[in-house]
């Protein structure tokens, strides 16, 4: 196995810090040692070639596979192994590249079910206090609502989530994700499958959201103009590894990248891992 | 009966009283059993197929309780639920992860383990001869609590406005039940209504999506299980005290299945379909008995289930929603 491709230092600029990670599937090596750090307040974009682990980076990230070794490090504490919604409670909210909208839940319901801290969601307290709950019901009503409005989706707060176009239904997952007031969002090809019109709108959403909550964002991104024009910085994944952890300029121009993106093999031998990003 | 009309049905049964409550009273049953079916299935999106299972633990619970143990039937009644909850968890521990159709076999498993165990174990259960003794060391009997008060009300209410005939004895169970049924639907679709039930609902659509967004499903489905068991506890309790007995044929599997034909009548996730979906089952299923057809009784008594059958194939090809189910959801849960 490779060394990692970078030390990373453990700055208190990083908010999340990945080293030495690795993941196989049976003999499938999908993630063979994925190095980088992601700085706190930053849009990083995640890039690389169909079946460069990237996806699976971001499960093993987000908790939903479970590593095989490695460092991963959020906000100070390690998350390495740790269950999903663990994850997602420390402040670290996901998307997935197939839209996940809870289809025959109301838009409203969507909002409401990912805010953090709802009393009423726990069984002892919904019977023994059941004001908490309704208290804070209220709250997050409001709070879903202001959010939809930003979306221009608060008209339809009440409709089916499954009856939104495709593309509404990436604002409303994204919409979603702001719910818990995360602190880092990772969004799994946000651009995807959506019409220009609102593929700015989400890229304005997110450095609007940068701007003035110091939100960090994490994306893979197969649209290089949005990653060149719209990333402070970029890691570049081939073959299992990250390849390379650059400005945008610094990536444009690196070999390595474009051997990775045209197939050349680079330094890195060559195996079938065809199936690594798929899930 | 004129020879020239083969099939006719008699009238005078529309006033079998005593058979009606009858119907009735298995309705309930019935139906507080499926509303644990509608929590798992309708709201939770866990195919439970151990329900049968859950409803054996209660009843052999808390006649045990009572009969070998001797506690107040008043206190083994929720004991014998806690136990069946309890045995809710264990059985979701190892199972709630699997996917929905494995989950499915390993319930109906459990189920029949529990009914083989029961009919095995002659010295706690009375085995296969069917039932325990109910009767206690000191001459009463495991319901007598239930019995009184039940002659109380038929004393003081039913009797009063003139229902004396003995047809009315079991009009008091019928009440019991239906009074429980109705508050327990009340009850649960008030909880399905909370962000509790919102979290359980983000589950049945999409266990990835709510593990995002913090949500510990594998804590949920526990917890929609447990509650399931309980109610097929109480459902249990009901059935002893109606049947006089606790017999391990009363937990086959189909009985699970009678429980999720109620829930394709009622609609998936209404509390309140489980009312009318049970009702939609019983009727036409012990009304039948009464068709007057040039056949022999086991021919009649398939014929029953034949054209139960035939009903509930005509809804699902017509209103697959069923009564009381809403249509936008089903279509959009594909």
């Amino acid at each position: 196995m490779n060394e990692p491709a970078a030390e990373p230092s453990r700055n208190g600029n990083a908010i999340l810090e990945v080293e030495g990670v690795r993941k196989h599937f049976g003999g499938i090596h999908a993630v063979r040692g994925a190095s980088f750090e992601v700085k706190r307040g930053s849009i990083t974009a995640l890039i690389g070639p169909n079946g460069a682990g990237k996806t699976t980076l971001f499960n093993i990230v987000t908790g939903f596979y479970r590593p095989d070794a490695g460092r991963i490090v959020y906000d100070g504490t390690s998350i390495f192994g740790k269950r999903p919604y663990s994850i997602a409670r420390r402040g670290m909210v996901r998307t997935f590249q197939i839209t996940k909208a809870l289809a025959a839940m109301p838009v409203i319901d969507n909002m409401m079910l990912a805010a953090a801290e709802q009393p009423g969601e726990h069984l002892p307290t919904l019977i023994l206090r059941p004001m908490a709950g309704r208290k804070r019901e209220a709250a997050v009503r409001e709070q879903a609502m202001r959010l939809l409005a930003t979306f221009n989706l608060d008209s339809k707060a009440d409709d089916y989530a499954g009856t939104l176009s495709g593309g509404q239904r990436k604002l409303l997952e994204l919409a979603r994700a702001l719910m818990p007031e995360p602190r880092m969002v990772l969004l799994d090809e946000p651009m995807a499958g959506i019409n220009p019109t609102l593929g700015r709108r989400l890229l304005e959403h997110m450095e609007e959201l940068r701007e003035r909550d110091g939100v960090t964002f994490l994306f893979v991104e197969h649209d290089m103009d949005v990653v060149m024009n719209h990333s402070d910085e970029v890691v570049v994944m081939g073959q299992g590894e990250t390849i390379l952890v650059g400005t945008p300029d610094e990536v444009r121009a690196d070999q390595r990248v474009i051997d990775a993106y045209l197939g050349g093999g680079g330094s890195t031998e060559t195996t079938e891992e065809g199936s690594a990003d798929a899930r | 009966m004129s020879p020239d009309i083969p099939v006719a049905i008699a009238t005078d049964f529309l006033t079998a009283w005593g058979f009606w409550i009858g119907v009735g009273i298995l309705a309930g049953i019935y139906g507080i059993f499926t509303l644990g079916l509608q929590l798992n299935v309708g709201y939770t999106g866990i195919l439970n197929f151990g329900q049968a299972g859950f409803m054996a633990i209660g009843a052999y619970s808390a006649v045990i309780l009572v009969v070998s143990v001797g506690l107040p039937f008043l206190l083994a009644l929720p004991l014998s639920m806690l136990i069946t909850m309890l045995v809710g968890l264990l059985v979701g521990l190892p199972t709630v992860r699997l996917r929905s159709d494995y989950l499915a076999i390993a319930t109906i498993a459990f189920a029949e383990v529990i009914r083989i165990a029961v009919q095995n174990s002659d010295s706690l259960t009375g085995g296969n001869q069917g039932t325990i003794s109910l009767e206690l060391d000191n001459g009463r009997f495991f319901s007598d609590t239930w019995f009184d008060a039940s002659t109380w009300i038929s004393e003081n209410i039913f009797e009063q406005i003139g229902l004396t005939d003995t047809d009315f004895v079991n009009l008091p169970l019928l009440l019991l039940i239906w009074v429980s049924l109705a508050v327990l639907a009340f009850g649960l679709s008030r909880l399905v209504r909370s962000p509790w039930g919102r979290v359980l609902r983000a589950v049945r659509e999409d266990e990835d999506a709510a593990r995002a967004l913090g949500k510990n499903v594998f804590s949920y489905k526990l917890q929609s299980l447990a509650i399931a068991a309980g109610l097929g506890a109480i459902a249990g309790w009901f059935l002893v005290l109606n049947l006089q007995s606790v017999n391990q044929t009363q937990f086959e599997p189909i009985f699970t299945f009678f429980g999720y034909v109620i829930l394709i009548l009622g609609g998936l996730a209404s509390f309140f379909g489980v009312l009318v979906g049970t009702v939609l089952l019983w009727i036409p299923l012990e009304g039948l008995r009464f068709m007057d057809l040039p056949l022999d009784g086991g021919q009649v008594a398939a014929l029953r289930f034949v054209i139960v059958g035939l009903v509930l194939i005509l809804l699902v090809a017509f209103r697959p929603q069923g009564a009381l189910g809403k249509k936008e959801e089903m279509v959009l849960s594909e």
